[in-house]
């Protein structure tokens, strides 16, 4: 159906409005970044640009500058907080390195077992998979307890070892999911001719059908690096010098006043990688997900 | 999207002949190195890795968790009685299970409605080649890399009762009474979480449904049109149908993580005002980490992993879903 | 709590640091204090010539306030301190202001000893949570617990008695540690479960009575001292401010959390009641209960709507933007009201708590229960049983609590001391003006402490009654969720519960 020059530019508008929307939050988030905390909260009416916009959120939750030198110049800070405890430029790193670990071994775990799901048919298949996913049924909180005790003997408490492994445990459902979903787009037929020409198995996954799959491969890992950058209550328990960024934002939480404008910085910062990821590879991920369902 | 193209294998081809020169099968038999089901032919190697990792870490904990449910714990001695019954006993007559089982099916019914009809429209508006809907739609993804925790304390922010930014707006249009703070409101608090929800996933959503409509084909839709059908004609007997699979596996995805909600709730309202917002989960965390009661918090989180399977199996067989 | 000040004397530590590794020059160095507004006589500026030739050899912190530790016991740090170069060790704590400003000044501890200090600072409930998990497995992962005082009971059982320690170990002892120097009610009360030390008292939030001079003389109302007057001061302010977003008082009345247990047992204790009665059972729902728990639902009427979503720090928020005029809550706000970019600067004025008709005496009260004017919130800093770390732990723990660090700790952060000799500190007496880090509080603080400090019961389930059962169930009321506003409902369903509870974990 061809659109009328005024249907047109309604849906711009819609669409422009309707985004807009959507994005709001997130800039109302940058703003507070950039507040001194009297702006943030002043009881006579919201701030919307008449304050001072202030840097020092930012240096000193990525600079790791010291608040008081900052706060002498721009006398605008609140909170007990020393300056360390609010550096968080270990806790982007700590949480890229868990992230991207998890990404890895979620993905060389997921791409292996799902090929051997979508080509190889045998007796419990299917119950195998529910199985598989069953395991994202799992709230996290039921397995606190055993798995601290199970990280405490095998020394894996307060590593990013540890993180990594529970976060793959999460994500390898969907993984699986997801992955095998793609390499059953892949008709068997390219597998059997190249078993036709004397590949082995492991041959004609490495060399021909993963190739293939590529973009599969590129939305999975979107997914799962999302999930573990974003991972909250197992980091808080399996950790403890180890922060990850959603937990090190809780503990801007004081006895005495919640530190908002670090809050903000620091959750503005945090968009970022994960942003940068997705935009790398959204061709593949909008392709990704139809889950193959619509060949059916 | 190109359609399925099946390269032909039929009965022509596959004749002995063709068959018998190129097959480099030699007549010797081959020394098997190792045992069948270690080669790459048979499953178990690819699967191995993956099962040692469940079994480990997925399976033995939850192993742990049931052991642990039918232990009464002593607060005094901080020991664990074998009481079979206790918990679970207990369980059934706590009000507030129950409460948080309502609350926990009520937000997750109504967040997928939301989100479900809010992605599609959307996706439906963002469906378009012309220039500039390719940054629009990939501005749409921003909401879904904010961790939980932080979303939480954002709209805890914009909602505050004196100085949020949503919750004045609201005021000052006259579209809100201003002595029932949305957050601190037993009736609206639950609506103030969904927001976050809400604002967090529809584009999730939206991505789902944008690949769905993308990958439908053309002829259907144009041999409509030549038949004079309607805009919303085609939407509801095409669309609709087409994308029902896709539909159906997105609200599975969604409606099991939904269920186990509990950032949201734990830094917004920590299950107030009252216990209003009190989910599952979140009442799960509340024995575990303010009571100390590990057998308890397990026997919640059970009770909760048995819901999820049963309403996603009767979810799966009732909507056919396959994957 | 004093904010701008803090800042300040993070600068001067700062700078003082940069002087000392010669990052900047005395020029430098004096212009920056001279920024500070702190003034160096000639013989002070003279010293700075030397660094090194100071006590503990470094300017670190020392250079507003510069009395070191005293000379045994910087040698003690030093000699027996440095046996454990090496170790690590670590403990877990709330935001609050000494640890704050521990882990701010760690440095100086570790220099001469060479013990890495690692704290954790996290909100409350995740304490409580992570040394939950610690203890019931045992597992070391911390050396140190910071225990709010409504924890010691469950906590007791894992900690090291410090002072029969510090006997065992006169190797490890610091000299000069003076245990009669801490404040006897806190010690009873914070740091001692059954008469059995388990603890160093660390901190203490405590209740007082706070309140705007300006309003209050705008209105002509008299400083209230009965709760009755409070009510009738608060109801008059908010009708007569409302135009101007101003109330009577603000509450910290969250629903499910600790805050509001809090406000309600002092509620139920000023009314001459308590939490238990001497039979061990609750007794919120008693005559006296019940008019405590009038008498709060009256004020919630008077105060601005967010209270049922606000803890503590959110009724900061309403007193440090200018939104009531009359609190009765914790003294550690006030150092914060001062602070230099604060709206109400030098308008808060601080007052000794609400006075009750009659208080029900500690004899007819559970489970060591005293029901008092001023409701404490206080913590200790225990020695885990089963840290790995133990001595190296130890020498850390007498450190950071003995007479010199604690007075500075209060220095820097106006808060409450634990000891007597901070109190009387002329250091501290010489704050005692409107200001960053005032303070002038402390007085009526101490006459809190020593008159009417008042303490929840100790008892193993308290940890998880007053942070779930009891302000879940207050909350439901309070925002009409259920009970249709009245008390005794209320009450009457608390105690059935908390009832069962006791008398199935044998307590009764």
């Amino acid at each position: 159906m061809e659109e009328t020059f005024l249907q047109k530019r309604l849906r711009d508008v819609a669409a422009v409005l309707v985004v807009g929307i959507f994005m709001f939050p997130l800039f109302w988030w940058a703003l507070t970044s950039f507040k001194p905390t009297s702006a943030i909260f002043d009881k006579d009416g919201i701030v919307w640009f008449n304050f001072k916009p202030t840097l020092v959120n930012y240096a000193v939750t990525m600079l790791g500058k010291s608040r008081a030198e900052l706060a002498i110049e721009s006398g605008n800070t609140f909170g007990i907080g020393g300056a360390s405890s609010y550096d968080s430029r270990q806790t982007i790193i700590d949480s890229l390195i868990i992230a991207i670990g998890a990404t890895a071994l979620t993905i060389l775990l997921a791409v292996i077992a799902s090929y051997a799901l979508s080509r190889m048919r045998f007796r419990g298949r299917q119950a195998y998979l529910n199985w598989i996913l069953s395991q994202r049924f799992m709230p996290p909180i039921a397995i606190i307890v055993p798995v601290v005790f199970m990280f405490h003997s095998m020394s894996l408490l307060d590593t990013r070892l540890g993180l990594v492994i529970v976060d793959t445990l999460i994500n390898l459902p969907i993984a699986v999911l997801l992955m095998k979903s793609f390499y059953d787009d892949v008709p068997v037929d390219v597998d059997e001719a190249a078993m036709i020409d004397g590949a082995t198995r492991l041959q004609i996954f490495w060399r021909v059908v993963l190739p293939m799959v590529k973009g599969g491969v590129a939305a999975t890992a979107v997914l799962c690096f999302i999930f573990s950058w974003t991972e909250f209550l197992l980091s808080l328990f399996l950790t403890n010098s180890i922060r990850t960024l959603p937990v090190k934002i809780t503990t801007f939480v004081t006895s005495t006043g919640s530190e908002w404008g670090f809050i903000a910085a620091l959750g503005s910062t945090a968009v970022i990688p994960s942003f940068i990821f997705i935009l790398l590879v959204q061709k593949q991920l909008v392709r990704g997900l139809t889950l193959g369902s619509l060949k059916e | 999207m190109v359609p399925h193209q099946v390269p032909s294998l039929d009965a022509q081809s596959l004749d002995a002949q063709s068959l018998a020169v190129d097959l480099p099968v030699s007549d010797t038999p081959r020394r098997r190195a190792w045992p069948r089901f270690l080669t790459s032919e048979h499953p178990f190697p690819w699967l191995a890795p993956i099962t040692a990792l469940i079994l480990a870490f997925g399976v033995y904990p939850l192993l742990y968790a049931l052991w642990l449910s039918f232990f009464k714990r002593n607060p005094i001695t901080r020991m664990n009685v074998f009481n079979p019954t206790w918990n679970w006993g207990k369980l059934f007559a706590d009000e507030r299970v129950w409460g948080a089982i309502g609350h926990t099916y009520l937000y997750t019914i109504t967040a997928l409605l939301i989100e479900l009809s809010l992605g599609l429209a959307i996706a439906l508006l963002l469906d378009s080649d012309r220039k500039g809907y390719g940054l629009l739609r990939a501005l749409m993804t921003l909401p879904l890399v904010v961790p939980p925790a932080v979303t939480g304390m954002m709209f805890l922010l914009m909602l505050d009762g004196s100085f949020g930014v949503i919750s004045t707006g609201l005021v000052s249009l006259g579209l809100w009474p201003a002595q029932h703070p949305i957050l601190a409101s037993g009736s609206t608090a639950l609506a103030g979480v969904l927001l976050a929800d809400i604002w967090q996933w529809t584009p999730f959503m939206v991505l789902i449904m944008l690949a769905g409509l993308r990958a439908l084909p053309k002829e259907p839709f144009e041999a409509a049109a030549i038949d004079g059908a309607t805009t919303s004609q085609a939407f509801f007997r095409l669309t609709l149908p087409m994308l029902s699979k896709i539909i159906a596996l997105a609200v599975l995805i969604r409606g099991v993580d939904l269920f186990r909600i509990y950032d949201y709730v734990k830094v917004m309202t920590d299950s107030g005002p009252g216990t209003a917002t009190e989910t599952l989960t979140s009442y799960a965390g509340t024995i575990y980490f303010k009571n100390a009661d590990f057998p308890y918090a397990s026997t919640i989180s059970l009770i909760t992993l048995l819901l999820v399977i049963v309403t996603s199996s009767v979810f799966i067989k009732l909507f056919k879903v396959r994957f | 709590m004093s904010f701008k000040k803090f800042d300040q004397q993070t600068f001067i530590v700062d700078s003082a640091n940069a002087y000392t590794n010669r990052q900047i020059s005395k020029r430098e160095f004096l212009r920056r204090m001279g920024l500070a507004g702190v003034g160096f006589s000639a013989f002070g500026a003279g010293m700075l010539g030397n660094p090194r030739g100071l006590r503990n050899g470094n300017l670190l912190g020392t250079a507003a306030y510069a009395d070191g530790l005293p000379d045994n016991q910087a040698k003690w740090l030093k000699d027996v301190g440095s046996k454990f170069k090496g170790a690590k060790i670590r403990y877990s704590t709330e935001s609050t202001p000494p640890s704050v400003v521990l882990n701010q000044i760690k440095k100086e501890f570790t220099d001469p000893t060479g013990i890495e200090v690692e704290v954790e600072i996290v909100p409350l409930e995740q304490v409580l949570a992570k040394a939950t998990q610690d203890v019931q497995g045992q597992l070391g992962s911390y050396d140190l617990y910071y225990l709010d005082q409504s924890w010691i009971s469950m906590f007791q059982p894992d900690c090291v008695d410090p002072v029969a320690y510090y006997k065992e170990k006169p190797e490890l002892a610091m000299p000069d540690f003076d245990w009669d120097d801490f404040s006897k009610p806190l010690v009873q009360n914070i740091a001692q479960v059954e008469g059995k030390w388990m603890g160093i008292p660390f901190d203490i939030p405590i209740f007082t009575l706070m309140y705007r001079k300006d309003i209050l003389e705008k209105h002509k109302i008299a400083v209230p001292t009965t709760y009755e007057d409070f009510l009738a001061a608060a109801r008059q302010i908010t009708e007569a401010e409302k135009g101007n977003g101003v109330f009577g008082t603000g509450l910290q009345a969250k629903s499910g959390h600790y805050s509001l247990e809090c406000d309600w047992s002092q509620a139920v204790w000023g009314h001459g009641g308590s939490i238990f009665n001497k039979n061990k059972r609750f007794s919120g729902n008693d005559e006296q209960g019940i008019a405590g728990l009038k008498w709060y639902q009256d004020l919630l009427k008077v105060s601005p709507p967010n209270s049922t979503a606000s803890t503590w720090d959110g009724q900061f928020e309403m007193m440090h933007s200018g939104q009531v005029a009359l609190v009765q809550s914790w003294d550690e706000f006030f150092p914060g009201l001062d602070a230099d970019d604060s709206k109400v600067k030098g308008l808060w004025e601080p007052a000794k708590p609400l006075t009750a008709k009659k208080l029900r005496p500690a004899s007819e009260a559970g489970f060591n229960e005293q029901p008092n004017l001023g409701h404490q919130g206080g913590s200790c800093i225990s020695l885990s049983k089963y840290s790995k770390n133990k001595e190296a732990a130890w020498i850390f723990m007498q450190w950071g609590c003995c007479k010199e660090i604690m007075t500075r700790c209060t220095l820097v952060g106006g808060f409450a001391p634990m000891r007597n000799s901070s109190f009387a500190d002329p250091r501290v007496k010489a704050k005692a003006k409107v200001g960053a880090g005032t303070t002038r509080h402390l007085e009526t603080v101490k006459w809190v402490i020593d008159n009417a400090m008042a303490t929840e019961p100790h008892m193993a389930l308290w940890a998880g009654l007053s942070t779930n059962e009891i302000p879940t169930e207050l909350g439901k009321l309070l925002t009409g969720q259920e009970y249709g506003g009245d008390p005794k409902k209320c009450m009457d369903a608390l105690a059935k519960d908390i009832d069962a509870k006791v008398k199935d974990a044998g307590l009764l």
